[in-house]
């Protein structure tokens, strides 16, 4: 593959992520929309609170092996789309591609997440208002 | 009163005072008119995180208003620490409300932050202290006008911000709006924006509401139960290179507002 192809190929893949919209409190003052990441692990807790989801992943690789922080939409939203606390389970080995957080931490926006058969799960949850996001199964 | 001209005389007083007595009744009443329409109902708003993109462009900032703009800090949003969101933008989340509407006030229950607005139709004003002890959704009072519900609203703490974006306003800001139902499911919001501190005029935008399914709920909404975000905010001002224009067009009274 030639290396204008690469970059090509790249650059749509880019554009295949959700972009984050802008939430009900500022997503540019905690996380980097330049930093995509993209890490994979196994769920060690799911926190479904106010105002975000939240749900942490034990990564094995490097360069930053630990626990790691997801944070995801607003509960509500997710449930309206059909998402439920156990819509991800302990143990699950997810792929989350994200934004990370501004100040270092292993913390990341997420905005897909998605199963080892390759399912996407509580994605689409842009705080969008009334058009509905992905609903699971479709 | 038992000859025939005494209950004669007896009909004649019954007739007479009963023709009084409605006349009496109709006019204490005032000209009949026709009851207004029920906005009540689970509304769904129309997500609006900057007004400018619901105005077309930036509000008609003062000088200070624009200097506010280009200098603000996002990880400052109140919402972020789970303050209150303010009576418009409250309508501009990504969550719905239910509207209960009584005769003498119509209440809000926002879904975000489980916050309330009440608006009070029983001819009241405002508090005369309301500026010394302000609301963070504001105190408002309505009146109808045909079929549009009119709302005005002052004390409102200045530490709420109108939007995501992080546009401002001063304790002098003073909102109207004007809910009309256009349809069975649809729901016209006007809101005006007055406040001479941040802005050069009132000014404007629409949104439209769509009404919830027949089993829709509100859903719980705790905002400190479990609030991460707060520790990992950093500053952040995307608004430095703003250039401000000032504004060219005159001040002009918003349409349909209350006289002043």
């Amino acid at each position: 593959m030639t290396r204008w192809m690469a970059a090509a190929f790249l650059a749509l893949a880019m554009c295949a992520v959700d972009r984050p919209l802008m939430a009900h409190h500022s997503f540019a003052a905690e996380y980097d929309k330049n930093k995509p990441i993209t890490i994979t692990g196994a769920v060690s807790r799911i926190e479904w609170a106010n105002p975000h989801v939240y749900f942490y992943l034990d990564v094995k690789a490097s360069p930053r092996p630990g626990t790691w922080a997801i944070e995801g939409g607003a509960p509500n939203t997710l449930y309206r789309a059909g998402w439920r606390k156990d819509s991800l389970h302990i143990g699950d080995i997810v792929t989350v591609h994200g934004y990370l957080a501004r100040d270092g931490t292993k913390l990341a926006n997420m905005s897909k997440v998605i199963l080892a058969d390759g399912r996407e799960v509580l994605g689409g949850q842009q705080d969008g208002g009334p058009s509905a996001p992905k609903r699971p199964g479709q | 009163m038992s000859t025939p001209l005494g209950r004669r005389i007896r009909g004649v007083v019954l007739t007479l005072g009963s023709l009084f007595a409605a006349a009496g009744l109709a006019w204490s009443q005032g000209p009949s008119r026709p009851a207004p329409p029920d906005l009540s109902g689970f509304w769904i708003n129309q997500y609006t995180p900057d007004l400018s993109v619901a105005l077309g462009a930036q509000p008609p900032f003062t000088a200070f208003g624009a200097e506010r703009w280009r200098t603000v800090d996002t990880s400052k949003d109140p919402t972020g620490h789970c303050l209150p969101v303010g009576p418009s933008r409250g309508f501009t989340a990504p969550f719905p409300f239910l509207l209960v509407q009584n005769t003498d006030t119509v209440s809000i229950l926002f879904e975000y932050q489980s916050i309330w607005r009440a608006i009070y139709l029983d001819g009241r004003g405002h508090p005369d202290d309301v500026a010394e002890y302000p609301y963070f959704m504001g105190h408002s009072v309505g009146h109808w006008e045909d079929d549009t519900l009119v709302v005005d609203t002052t004390g409102i703490d200045e530490r709420s911000w109108l939007d995501t974006a992080g546009h401002e306003h001063s304790a002098k800001l003073r909102l109207t709006e004007r809910f009309q139902r256009k349809t069975p499911d649809t729901m016209q919001w006007t809101v005006t924006y007055d406040d001479p501190v941040y802005f050069t005029r009132p000014w404007s935008i629409t949104r439209t509401f769509t009404r919830g399914k027949p089993d829709d709920r509100l859903l719980p909404y705790t905002c400190n139960e479990n609030n991460k975000d707060v520790e990992h905010l950093r500053p952040h001002q995307p608004n430095l290179n703003y250039k401000h224009t000032p504004d060219a067009k005159p001040a002009t009274k918003p349409p349909g507002g209350p006289g002043r």
